[in-house]
């Protein structure tokens, strides 16, 4: 571990028991990464602008006459791909941010890390498009280092503060399309033409959440994935000896031995030596800046930019790719990959049993969704001659169409009266209405409370909602007594 | 997972303790993290300071207060101008008497009915009758409006929180488009018989 160092560019050596980009002074040793070129490393970047793509082109596809993915908290109507989500389902969100959370889980039980790597916004966003840019405009990791240790002529001035525009101009770039799928493009538009006072508060969002982006992804980086990050730190309750890592094979490349050219031209391979000729690559291109050599550790994100670094240098040897590998601990070890274990079992039951529930919970939203509530006051009035409960219901049209919608009673006692419920109430697209509905029971046919359910169907009987309610009134014994007590004894 | 070939770290790179046999590696944290915890302490000493103890601040009783006022205020913005002559003017304004009409029908039909005669016209009813010169609870276009959004203890239910004052203006101006400004005003004891 080295104090500050005499060349602030050079690297700290990776080690097992320190964070290559914490300094033992507590500062930051800003990674250059090499590039990396191969068969992972084309693969992640499709994947990568794949899921940018997406990212992007969401609020601008319309299905069922909304962006594909527009969360209006505003008038808290969430849609998604041409289904709509009202407040009122906001119960459903339980099974999204579990079920997600499982599905994770049980991914990383199989595969390992490869959330990190592949999809995760921090590396997609970092590798595909800041780093980028930063290459492209400040040159590979060797030119990068150069510049940060160099005086600050104006060439570098230039160089870097087209850096940081470019950094800044992304992060604003990012940031208002995250806005878009909370207000929608239109919308987005018109805020961004309007004056930053008539919409303070996106305006401060904006500025706060670019400036957390660019912060992020100009300097923070990879401390986010190995300090900051969750994920990363459950990383060692998730995953087993049979999942999938990514792993240097021990058994294969060591011992180390420099690369002998005479050796391989003769067409065999020294016993002596491991295919591994300490070339340093997999350290060189490695975000993170450590030594998968050394074994599976907490800063690797499975990036697979240490695969395609081995793999060239194997491949100008001439010898078999795969010396650093996604592979199980166990594979690595020469050992079979268990890939149906008690983990993994419990984990598919679970998730089946978490869809299914997930899949009734969805199956149960409806066009409308119906409140019943108490009116504020007494429970019950009693006038001498009939014993009256008041309610409220709310009806909520989840559709940007009109719609009528019947209210009835259902499982009534005989003689009991409802007012309030003749007509369809009308309501307009995404409207609410509240209408009161009083049940009346006359004195003669109270028996003491009873259960009943509201009913509130479409016209056409597509759906229906209900809702259960108690009556609720005096003692119907105490009634008998004050009846009789004032009318005598024989009045019914 | 340890890499065998990893050897034991120097014993001056841990600390003294042990818990449970895990030891600590004694190594400085992140010079971002150490500097936003200090200014996370820094921060809640100065809005301890701000809030709670100089009282240059407001504290949550004032907060409350304010907002509950400035709330208060609203209110009476728009209530305040509300008299008995301003709401018989509203009762002859087609517009405020129609905007009027079409909340009593979905709201006040259920128990004062269509004809507005309540329990005059059908003792099933539940309301009272808002035509002609008995009232309950008082006549006068005023009170009107204090019926509505406060209710009765007999089961009108308080219309404020619901329907809001405007609405509730309508509905007034719509019943008392039924009525002759300077007309008597009785008070009545109770709606119907039986009632003890």
């Amino acid at each position: 571990m080295s104090s500050a160092s005499v060349r602030p560019s050079a690297s700290p050596a990776p080690s097992l028991d320190s964070v290559t980009t914490i300094r033992s002074d507590g500062s930051r040793f800003f990674l250059h990464p090499a590039d990396s070129a191969g068969r992972f490393t084309l693969l992640r970047r499709v994947t990568g602008w794949g899921l940018i793509v997406f990212y992007l082109s969401l609020p601008w596809i319309k299905i069922g006459g909304f962006p594909a993915v527009f969360l209006d908290a505003a008038s808290r109507r969430f849609h998604f791909f041409g289904w709509t989500a009202a407040a009122q389902d906001m119960w459903l969100l339980f099974f999204v941010l579990s079920g997600t959370g499982f599905l994770l889980f049980f991914l990383t039980a199989l595969l390992g890390r490869v959330w990190c790597g592949w999809a995760c916004p921090q590396t997609v966003f970092l590798e595909q498009v800041y780093r980028r840019l930063e290459r492209w405009i400040e040159g590979d990791a060797m030119a990068r280092r150069k510049l940060d240790a160099a005086r600050w002529t104006a060439a570098k001035v230039v160089r870097r503060g087209a850096k940081h525009a470019g950094f800044a101009v992304l992060s604003l770039v990012i940031t208002h399309l995250f806005l878009a799928y909370f207000v929608s493009v239109p919308a987005l538009w018109s805020m961004m033409r309007a004056a930053p006072g008539e919409h303070g508060g996106a305006f401060l969002f904006v500025f706060v959440f670019a400036g957390i982006l660019y912060f992020n992804f100009a300097w923070f980086r990879e401390q986010l994935c190995i300090v900051l990050c969750p994920y990363g730190r459950l990383q060692s309750v998730l995953i087993d000896d049979d999942s999938l890592v990514i792993g240097y094979d021990t058994r294969r490349g060591e011992p180390r031995g420099k690369y002998r050219r005479e050796v391989t031209r003769a067409g065999s391979r020294d016993a002596t030596v491991g295919d591994c000729v300490d070339c340093h690559r997999c350290v060189a291109v490695c975000p993170t800046g450590i030594d998968i050599r050394q074994g599976l550790q907490i800063e690797c994100i499975g990036c697979t930019a240490c695969i395609d670094a081995c793999d060239e240098i194997m491949a100008r040897l001439k010898r078999p790719a795969g010396l650093i590998r996604y592979d199980s601990l166990n594979g690595l070890g020469g050992r079979p990959t268990r890939w149906v274990r008690p983990r993994t079992i419990a984990y598919a039951v679970l998730l089946l049993i978490g869809g299914s529930a997930a899949a009734w919970a969805v199956s149960t939203v409806r066009p409308a969704a119906v409140g019943l509530t108490r009116m504020v006051g007494s429970a019950y009035f009693f006038d001498g001659a009939t014993v009256r409960n008041q309610f409220f219901v709310r009806l909520v049209n989840k559709q940007d169409t009109p719609q009528q919608l019947l209210v009835q009673l259902r499982d009534v006692p005989a003689g009991v009266v409802a007012a309030g419920l003749d007509a369809p109430v009308a309501l307009a697209g995404m409207g609410e209405e509240v209408r009161p509905l009083v049940v009346v029971v006359p004195r003669s046919r109270y028996a003491g409370a009873f259960h009943f359910t509201v009913v509130v169907r479409d016209e056409a009987g597509t759906f229906e909602l209900t809702r259960d309610a108690e009556f609720l009134g005096p003692d119907p014994g105490l009634l008998r007594e004050d009846e009789e007590a004032h009318e005598g004894p024989n009045r019914k | 997972m340890s890499d065998p070939a990893h050897l034991a770290p120097p014993e001056d790179a841990f600390r003294p303790h042990a818990y449970d046999g895990i030891r600590e590696y004694d190594k400085r944290l992140p010079n971002w993290w150490l500097w936003t915890l200090y200014l996370t302490i820094i921060f809640s000493v100065v809005y301890w300071f701000y809030y709670f103890t100089t009282g240059v601040g407001p504290d949550d009783r004032t907060t409350i207060n304010r907002e509950m006022q400035r709330i208060e205020d609203a209110k009476l913005a728009s209530v305040g101008s509300l008299n008995d002559e301003v709401l018989w003017k509203m009762s002859r304004n087609p517009v405020s008497v129609d905007a009027g009409k079409a909340t009593f029908t979905t709201t006040c039909v259920i128990c004062h009915l269509a004809s507005l005669r309540g329990k005059a016209e059908s003792p099933a009813a539940v309301g009272a009758s808002l035509i002609g010169t008995k009232w309950i609870y008082g006549g006068r276009p005023v009170e009107l409006v204090g019926v509505v959004s406060k209710g009765t203890l007999r089961g009108m239910p308080a219309w404020g929180p619901v329907l809001g004052t405007r609405r509730i203006t309508e509905v007034v101006a719509y019943v008392l488009s039924h009525h002759e400004p300077g007309e008597p005003v009785e008070i009545v004891a109770s709606p119907a018989p039986g009632v003890k």
